[in-house]
């Protein structure tokens, strides 16, 4: 909420880190200062950068205490017990004003909707001294009898066990009352007074937590493995969220891999597509290819897809096996799909294997990144035993070497945002906004492949070249986003 | 166990309410979880015989739900041919601990006499409850004849 600039950009590009500080890598704050554009003040951040997202990471406590701001605000304002302020906010995506109106329109309609109250108020029965619990069905003294709003009364022994039960299947916020077609829920309250195994209320605690969590349009449970930071934002959208514990990079809206620039309900198509049709793509995994000039087997062991053969050095395209010189970053059409024109005259038979020969064309492309990118990881080792060797050598120090480190970061993350372009062009209508998509997309992979290229051979501590082809690809990545990122 | 005084009471309760819709009612003395007894549905065209189900009360029971089993073959859409059946009151979410064996059964025998193509388990028997009635019943019916138990005589 307060002093949000930013947090996102504090923390480092994920699994490219480069040292152990804080302070490292690519941060966009310094790329801009660096690059001097930042000379205009006012001006909006996500126009600057498309990916702009405020949020904090925050602990459980945290997290207790931003909730608990919400409940104490409603419970003051209506005047009612925190317990019942929780049903009404878990049940309302904790919007406070939406509650307040509403109780104030008609609070008897709003109690008796978010199930606090029953539809029906019920008869005031005259109580005798014993009464028999229908779920149990021993009597005992009516002081051992307990109900909630609804008055359906029932032992405190049956209550306890029907809590432990519901607890121990993982239900919490949701357990009702034990009458039959009554629908009105236990609250918090209610619930503790009766459990006393410290386990149990333990337990219940937190599955209320994880209820209220998940019920907050503003959080997001970090989804690393066992990681317990909750991620807080007032924007609920498919933005990039970097956990500041685990370092997951996940999309703050569907909590599933950050995926610009495409939708979370695209990629989710996409990804369950490729799930289904694995089989048939799978041909493509294989790591080597022949030479198209002399035919000799290569081996892909870098991400860069401007390949040179180490037998006759001629220069092709990993991806479309052509001749490198015509993928300069003018006229670069790898990455596009071209249609054929008259497909819907041809018969079916055809237009099943046009619609495989497409999506193969953006399935290979997207495998190929995800591919290149794991393989740049192993490049970043290698880089690091070769810079430790030149300085060994004397040729510069440890700190002029590390801009290639802030190269490898950069060029990871371009490399990140073309691999997601692809399903996003699959799923495109033909036409001229597809056609700026494939330029921009052609235009940042030629970008990419330059990069990647001048990494895996940067022989000297010259830093300027590829300064500049890092300010390229950033640019055109940026561009690209800017255009289209329209979540 | 908490659950026999419950079943006890339960089971005098039904033995003694004369039901005619579900007789036969048989529990083993040293097993009070698990009841067998005779579903005497009303509506054709299962009103041709009668059909043997069994209930299984789990441990904790009243505090989770029976289940039920048809021992007796039925052509029925909400009924499966291993003799599940689907019945919305004692599905684990809609489980109430106050709900009462006998109203079970009440929403059983229910379901029996007037199926619910819209959820069904087997959906081949709802298509044909829905487009073709008579074929449906005349199935049924010859299905009843062949597999159902005897009908009680009073």
């Amino acid at each position: 909420m307060e002093n949000p600039r930013n947090v996102g950009s504090q923390v480092g590009e994920s699994d490219m880190e480069c040292s152990d500080n804080d302070n490292d890598c690519f941060d966009d704050d310094d790329y801009y200062n660096a690059v001097d554009d930042n000379d205009i003040e006012q001006i909006d951040p996500c126009k600057l950068d498309p990916e702009n997202f405020n949020y904090q990471c925050l602990g459980e406590e945290q997290v207790e205490r931003l909730l608990n701001e919400s409940v104490e605000y409603l419970s003051y304002n209506l005047k009612i017990t925190p317990s019942l302020a929780k049903v009404l906010l878990l049940s309302h995506q904790w919007r406070v004003n939406k509650i307040i109106e509403k109780y104030r329109k008609d609070a008897s309609d709003l109690l008796i909707t978010s199930r606090i109250k029953p539809p029906v108020t019920p008869p005031s029965l005259p109580v005798s001294r014993y009464i028999t619990c229908p779920v149990c069905v021993i009597p005992q003294p009516s002081e051992k009898f307990f109900s909630l709003s609804c008055a359906h009364l029932f032992c405190k022994d049956c209550w306890v066990t029907h809590f432990e039960v519901q607890i121990n299947q993982g239900i919490s916020t949701a357990i009702s009352c034990m009458a039959r077609d009554c629908v009105v829920l236990a609250p918090e309250d209610f619930v503790l007074k009766h459990l006393s195994r410290p386990n149990l209320r333990e337990k219940y605690q937190q599955f209320t937590f994880q209820d209220y969590v998940k019920s907050h349009p503003e959080l997001r449970f970090c989804p690393g493995p066992n990681c317990p930071i909750v991620v807080h934002s007032s924007e609920n959208k498919a933005k990039r969220a970097i956990c500041s514990n685990c370092k997951t990079v996940f999309c703050f809206q569907c909590g599933m891999d950050y995926h610009a620039p495409t939708e979370c309900s695209i990629i989710k198509k996409w990804l369950t597509k490729c799930a289904d049709d694995s089989e048939t793509a799978n041909y493509i995994s294989a790591h080597t290819k022949d030479c198209p000039e002399c035919h000799i087997c290569i081996e892909k062991n870098g991400g860069c897809n401007h390949m040179q053969c180490y037998n006759c050095k001629h220069d092709f395209c990993w991806m479309c096996l052509g001749d490198w010189k015509s993928h300069g970053s003018e006229y670069y059409e790898c990455s596009r799909y071209r249609e054929n024109p008259n497909i819907a005259h041809e018969s079916v038979h055809a237009q099943a294997r046009e619609a495989l020969k497409k999506y193969l064309h953006y399935y290979e492309r997207w495998e190929n990144h995800s591919k290149s990118l794991k393989l740049e990881e192993q490049t970043l080792e290698n880089l690091r035993s070769r810079i430790n060797q030149k300085v060994m050598a004397g040729v510069g120090t440890w700190i002029d070497w590390q801009y290639l480190f802030t190269a490898a970061s950069l060029l990871a993350k371009c490399r990140y945002t073309l691999q997601y372009t692809y399903p996003y062009a699959y799923y495109m209508d033909v036409g001229p906004r597809k056609e700026l998509f494939e330029y921009q997309q052609a235009q940042l992979e030629a970008e990419i492949e330059n990069l990647s290229w001048k990494i895996e051979r940067a022989e000297t501590t010259d830093r300027g070249d590829l300064e500049n082809q890092m300010d390229i690809a950033e640019k055109r990545r940026t561009t690209l986003l800017k255009d289209f990122l329209d979540f | 166990m908490a659950a026999t005084r419950r079943l006890q009471k339960e089971l005098g309760d039904i033995r003694n309410s004369g039901l005619k819709s579900f007789r036969d009612i048989q529990v083993d003395e040293t097993n009070i979880l698990t009841w067998q007894g005779l579903i005497v549905p009303d509506n054709p065209p299962y009103n041709k015989g009668a059909f043997k189900i069994e209930i299984n009360f789990p441990a904790e029971y009243p505090f989770k739900p029976p289940k039920i089993n048809f021992k007796t073959k039925i052509y029925h859409p909400n009924i499966d041919e291993k003799g599940q059946v689907c019945l919305p009151i004692i599905s684990a979410e809609n489980w109430k601990p106050a709900t009462k064996t006998d109203q079970v059964i009440q929403a059983l025998v229910a379901l029996v006499n007037e199926p619910e193509p819209e959820h069904p388990l087997r959906a081949d028997l709802a298509e044909e409850y829905l487009k073709d009635k008579k074929k449906f019943t005349k199935n049924a019916e010859e299905f009843t004849k062949k597999h159902s138990e005897k009908r009680p005589t009073d």
